[in-house]
């Protein structure tokens, strides 16, 4: 565990530097306990013989003094380490995601890395120093009173020496046994948090179906499953939890017994007797102390786990010789066959053209591929096999800023920046003109909903947008396209039902994209409209394309494209 | 353990926070600020505890009972060391020694056996506890007005189940024996340094509380930097969640800059936030800690009492004591002040979770009426949420059954509380509402609310098979009645695709379903259920047009002989409507067939005007 944290940081100076204070801490405080026995020899003769103690008083004291001299160094050093290794982890984990490929930011992701960047940088940064510094003391205080005990009674270090390895081996059992019970009732817990959303959530059919009191027969199962998991899962610790502070425990009365025998018997001298006993405390009292600190090295353990598995994740690889111009907007797939990590193929033999300037329709039944299409396009992912081509260059030779400097994507669920509406248009060209940002709003549609705002073009938007509707927000990203110039469109068009006026709008502003002759568009589309208005249509299904030709010869065809299509008009004729 | 005192506690605390800011709005956006007044809670608390109380008077005496039989050892070796230098070992003195070291291992066992055993017992009551507790939390909420749960959101919910109650956990199942032990330990052991040498046993005890007070110093101003900590955790996670949202419009347009200095400054601040606690608290904090080294209480005892040897005013066998005993003392303290937190944070938690038990629970009606037939009428009713301006004034209208009422009109109008109030999500506050003739009052809420479907844009399934999730709108159903209500809702299909059919499991987000699909689970649960009553609030508002002809065609089942209340965006959907009532700000402002209003030339043919121009062009 100690290799992989320090494995974490790029610079671990600061992890090392700590790690040694406390580490001289520790064998400083064994070695001015083990002058206790020096010091009482002299002391407990029958009349206590000052002049014998004063050196190693006096060695003593500077130890103490140096001892807490540098404890009290070693306290904002401590506090400096966890908050210079927080943020150094934070931003190392940051930069590493900001090469990530885009396929990467997934709901789970996101949510996982805010996780991992706040509660697991926050816990490895914290626990390495506070549980740190009491652990290496809680090892190292023993070790060293050992080695000072074999000076002076053998036998008494031997039994030390003889209590590590059990008490080494019953700690293990004793974590692993209550991590695994300590999981185990993290399950029962998830799930009744689970049961508890679902009983806030479906409360009206909870009670229509009469279990409004006693809660679905589920919840109840839960709630006893985990009085019965945590009932035995302190039946299962119980043993090992017992045998560790058992083992500390016999020791010392071991050392007792057998001091107390010596000490009879005239084996040894009173003061030597002494200072062992007292040595005794000193080395038990730690090692009890490090049952408590288990629990916060498991959990820092598995912070370090999460934090890795981030660092652990490839960005996608480079070109050796990136091209570093996109000549023109053609895009050619030629059998892309293409599967999630660890999933079934999504995508089989996919093969397709789209000429410069064209506008092509992706349609087909949810779960067909589309969007994969369009992801793959910009690169979210590579591909298995065959290939994609831009403007005759396959996209994985390309300098990924190059290629995705021509692609403009307008995704169903639009982000937008919590600043203003200009603000956002301009992330697409921070140089814009006034002139051109009007003409961008005016072809997007997006003048009236301007006009609209309170504040106009300074109108904030709300955090991701929310100031919003969907339908204008994709306005926005529209213009954002229409600033950028960009060669290639990519459309996840809105397919939620949108209110008319939206509709209208959204569908004007693509037909203004695809105007232009030297652009390219890729439109995921769900609207008559839109499906007429394309150059061509490649109907999918099942990652396989099954149709592909204009929207009229399709439609007349009686294929899949042509059921659909009526599938659509019919859904929006639909009254009860 | 010297190292830990002050340490631990601060990075205790800090850890328990950043566990708590939660990153989804289902948790504590309102973490508990933390509370100075010490008693918050302390009645709560006790009350929640009741049940358990004798298992607790036990954990605590068995805790005081270890604590105490804890020092024995160290007494026994303590004794034994003054014996032998106090005068030559003979026969009666050894005697004394064995003795003495029995004391010291039976002192040693009996520590081990009553603290494990506290242990357990405080476990014990502390599992018992929280079943009781989240079985009556789940039988309050259940009485609870529907109402409740829209504003509240499931997030709280949770919040008092899980994370409540953990905090309980520690309080029972830890700190109570933590605290007692500790004190116990502390006064014993002072109790038996006092009787070895007063002056000695005042000067090592003050060492200790003057850590104590140096503590207290350091902590004083925890609650300001602990939320100002939180507040900069949430802004990292924030910006680093705004980071990845938009990561596509980084990349597509090259402008990661301005977010990574977001989070960048996000991080500076929480980092800034620890410094200026660090420094504010740097001296007393630095002072608790050297103050509570065992190593300081060796030096104090050391110089003090051989100063006392060299005057001839202590022996050195009652010196010794001090090196066994009073060096122990302040790792006796460290969990005192765990303890303490812990009962603290405890208190905050039971109040939460009282504050839910006490939420006042919906009137339930005495007389289980339940009517005859289904016809729908709203009396005049008025109701404001509120109390300020209402939400829906004076409002009539019949809904026979068999029709179909369609609600329309501007967001705010009003719409949607008139479906939360059919279900009496809540109650009215003027006028009446009727069901065949019976105030919805004055049914249970299970005749209520079994007699009629709701159908809303948010999906309520449960995490359960998909079987189970049909069948819970009529429990006695045969799977032959499922499987025609999933026929008739267009879902069969989908489910005998699923790889376990029927018994698939739902989860918490409904897994392999698509928007559409789920929509169709409920609504074959409706049909099954043959509610006479269906209200539709924008079923099909968010699904994309795969999915809305299918969630259509299953709609046209479950509506038929029905009285239906539905609300639409979309005009045309409900233009064959029996009647159509428009409202704006609360209030009916037209009733009518769509050819009446239309011929009207009012607000609805207003809006309808504005929809057709929109589809045409």
């Amino acid at each position: 565990m100690i290799k992989r944290l320090y494995k974490l940081w790029p610079s671990s100076g600061i992890l090392a530097r700590l790690t040694l204070l406390h580490t001289f801490l520790a064998i400083l405080q064994g070695l001015l306990l083990g002058l206790l026995f020096p010091i009482l020899k002299a002391l407990l003769k029958a009349k206590p013989d000052f002049g014998e103690a004063e050196p190693w008083l006096k060695i003593g004291a500077v130890g103490l003094i140096i001892y807490l001299i540098i404890t009290a160094i070693a306290l904002p050093i401590g506090f400096d380490a966890s908050m210079k290794l927080s943020a150094q982890l934070r931003h190392h984990l940051m930069t590493h995601v900001t090469r990530l490929p885009l396929g990467w930011f997934t709901g789970n992701n996101k949510t996982k890395l805010a996780r991992i960047l706040t509660a697991d940088v926050g816990k490895i940064g914290t626990l390495a120093v506070t549980i740190g510094a009491p652990a290496i003391t809680s090892v190292l205080v023993p070790i060293t009173i050992i080695f000072i005990t074999f000076i002076f009674n053998w036998q008494i270090a031997l039994i030390f020496l003889a209590i590590l390895p059990f008490a080494y081996f019953t700690l293990q059992r004793a974590a692993r046994v209550s991590s695994e019970a300590e999981i185990e009732l993290d399950d029962a817990a998830t799930e009744i948090a689970g049961r508890a959303i679902e009983l806030g959530q479906a409360q009206p059919v909870l009670r229509a179906a009469g279990q409004g009191v006693t809660g679905t027969y589920r919840m109840r199962h839960a709630l006893e499953e985990h009085h019965r998991v945590y009932k035995k899962g302190l039946g299962r610790s119980a043993v090992p939890d017992l045998m560790y502070t058992g083992v500390v425990m016999s020791g010392f009365i071991i050392v007792l017994i057998f001091g107390s025998f010596q000490l009879i018997n005239g084996r040894i001298l009173i003061a030597e007797a002494v200072a062992l006993l007292i040595l005794a405390v000193r080395f038990l009292e730690p090692l009890g102390a490090l049952i408590e600190l288990i629990g916060a090295l498991r959990a820092m353990d598995n912070s370090i786990a999460r934090v890795q598995s981030i660092l652990d994740i490839n960005s996608l690889p480079k070109p050796a010789n990136p091209v570093l111009e996109i000549k023109n907007s053609s895009i050619l797939f030629s059998d892309v066959t293409f599967s999630y990590e660890g999933k079934t193929t999504t995508l089989t033999d996919i093969s397709f053209s789209c000429p410069p300037g064209s506008t092509t329709a992706l349609v087909g039944p949810s779960g067909s591929g589309k969007t994969t299409i369009i992801r793959l396009i910009a690169r979210f992912y590579d591909i298995n096999s065959g290939s994609i081509r831009i403007g005759g260059v396959d996209v994985r030779d390309y300098d990924n800023e190059v290629l995705l400097n021509d692609i403009a994507i307008i995704f169903q669920d639009v982000y937008l920046f919590d600043a203003s509406i200009e603000e956002n248009l301009l992330i697409a060209k921070p140089n814009a003109t006034r002139a051109e940002l009007e003409i961008a709003a005016t072809d997007a549609c997006l003048h009236e909903v301007i006009s609209r705002l309170p504040n106009g073009w300074n109108s904030k938007v709300g955090e991701a947008g929310a100031q919003l509707s969907g339908g204008e927000r994709q306005r926005v990203s529209i213009a954002r396209a229409f600033l950028k110039k960009s060669k290639i469109i990519l459309i996840d068009e809105a397919s939620s039902a949108l209110d008319p006026e939206n509709e209208r709008s959204i569908a004007q502003a693509i037909n203004n994209l695809a105007k232009d002759s030297t652009r390219t568009v890729i439109v995921i589309a769900h609207r008559p409209t839109t499906l007429a208005a394309a150059d061509q249509v490649v109907s999918l299904d099942n990652g396989k394309v099954v149709e592909l030709g204009s929207p009229e010869a399709l439609r007349t065809s009686d294929g899949s494209f042509a059921k659909l299509f009526q599938q659509y008009e019919k859904a929006r004729d639909w009254h009860m | 353990m010297n190292i830990k005192i002050n340490y631990k506690k601060i990075e205790h605390e800090r850890l328990k926070k950043t566990a708590s800011v939660n990153y989804s709005s289902d948790s504590t956006a309102h973490t508990e600020a933390l509370p100075p007044p010490r008693l918050i809670g302390g009645g709560a608390l006790m009350r929640l505890l009741y049940p358990v109380r004798f298992y607790l008077l036990s954990c605590a005496l068995l805790s005081a009972v270890g604590a105490a039989a804890g020092l024995a050892p160290y007494i026994a070796i303590a004794e034994i060391s003054r014996l032998v230098i106090a005068r030559p070992i003979i026969d009666t003195s050894i005697n004394e020694i064995w003795f003495l070291v029995f004391i010291g291992c039976s002192g040693a066992s009996l520590r081990l056996f009553s603290v494990f055993i506290s242990s357990r017992i405080g476990h014990y009551a502390d599992a018992r506890t929280l079943h009781e507790i989240r079985t009556k939390l789940v039988a309050h909420l259940g009485i609870l007005p529907l109402g409740w749960f829209l504003f509240t959101g499931s997030g709280a919910i949770k919040k008092a189940m899980i994370n409540d109650l953990e905090e309980m956990h520690q309080l029972i199942a830890h700190a109570l024996g933590e605290v007692i032990g500790a004190t116990i330990a502390i006064v014993v052991g002072f109790g038996y340094l006092l009787y070895v040498d007063p002056r000695m046993a005042c000067i090592s005890i003050s060492v200790i509380v003057l850590m104590a007070i140096c503590f207290q110093i350091a902590m004083r101003s925890i609650s300001i930097h602990m939320s100002r900590l939180t507040i900069a955790e949430g802004k990292i996670s924030a910006a680093s969640v705004e980071y990845a949202d938009g990561i596509t419009v980084v990349k597509t347009y090259n402008t990661g800059g301005i977010l990574l200095d977001r989070f960048a400054a996000a991080v500076d601040e929480h980092t800034k936030a620890m410094l200026a606690w660090v420094l504010e608290t740097r001296y007393s904090s630095t002072l608790s800690r050297l103050l509570g080294s065992e190593m300081t209480i060796l030096g104090v005892v050391m110089v003090t009492g051989l100063f006392f040897v060299y005057n001839d005013s202590l022996s050195m066998a009652n010196l010794l004591p001090f090196f066994i005993v009073g060096i122990g003392l302040p790792t006796s303290i460290v969990p005192a002040i765990h303890g303490t937190q812990g009962i603290r944070k405890g208190r905050v938690s039971a109040s939460n979770i009282e504050n839910i038990l006490n939420k006042k629970p919906i009137h339930q009606a005495e007389d289980k009426t339940t009517p005859e037939e289904y016809q729908i009428e709203f009396d005049k009713v008025s109701f404001s949420y509120d109390g300020v301006n209402n939400a829906i004034t004076e409002l009539s209208f019949i809904c026979e059954p068999g029709t179909i009422t369609a609600l329309v009109g501007p967001s705010g109008a009003g719409k949607s509380t008139i479906a939360n109030l059919l279900p009496r999500f809540y109650d009215v506050d003027k006028g009446a509402i009727r069901i065949g003739g019976i105030d919805v009052r004055s049914m249970s809420s299970k005749t209520l609310l079994s007699s009629m479907s709701l159908v809303f844009q948010s999906i309520a399934l449960l995490r359960d098979s998909i079987l189970e999730n049909i069948r819970i709108g009529r429990p006695d159903a045969s799977l032959e009645e499922v499987v025609n209500a999933a026929k008739a809702a267009q879902i069969h299909d989908v489910i005998e695709g699923l790889p376990e059919g029927y018994n698939t499991l739902i989860d918490g987000s409904g897994g392999r379903l698509s928007g559409g699909e789920k929509q169709r689970l409920t609504i074959a649960r409706a049909i099954l259920s043959k509610a006479p009553i269906v209200i539709l609030d924008e079923a099909t508002a968010s699904l994309d047009p795969d999915s809305e002809t299918a969630v259509q065609n299953a709609l046209a089942e479950l509506i038929i002989g029905k009285a239906v209340l539905v609300i639409a965006h979309r005009l045309h959907t409900i233009a064959s409507a029996n009647q159509i009532l428009v409202l704006k700000d609360g209030q009916l402002v037209e009733k009518g067939t769509h050819m009446n209003l239309l011929n009207a030339s009012g607000l609805y043919s207003r809006m309808w005007n504005a929809q057709t121009e929109g589809v045409k062009s």
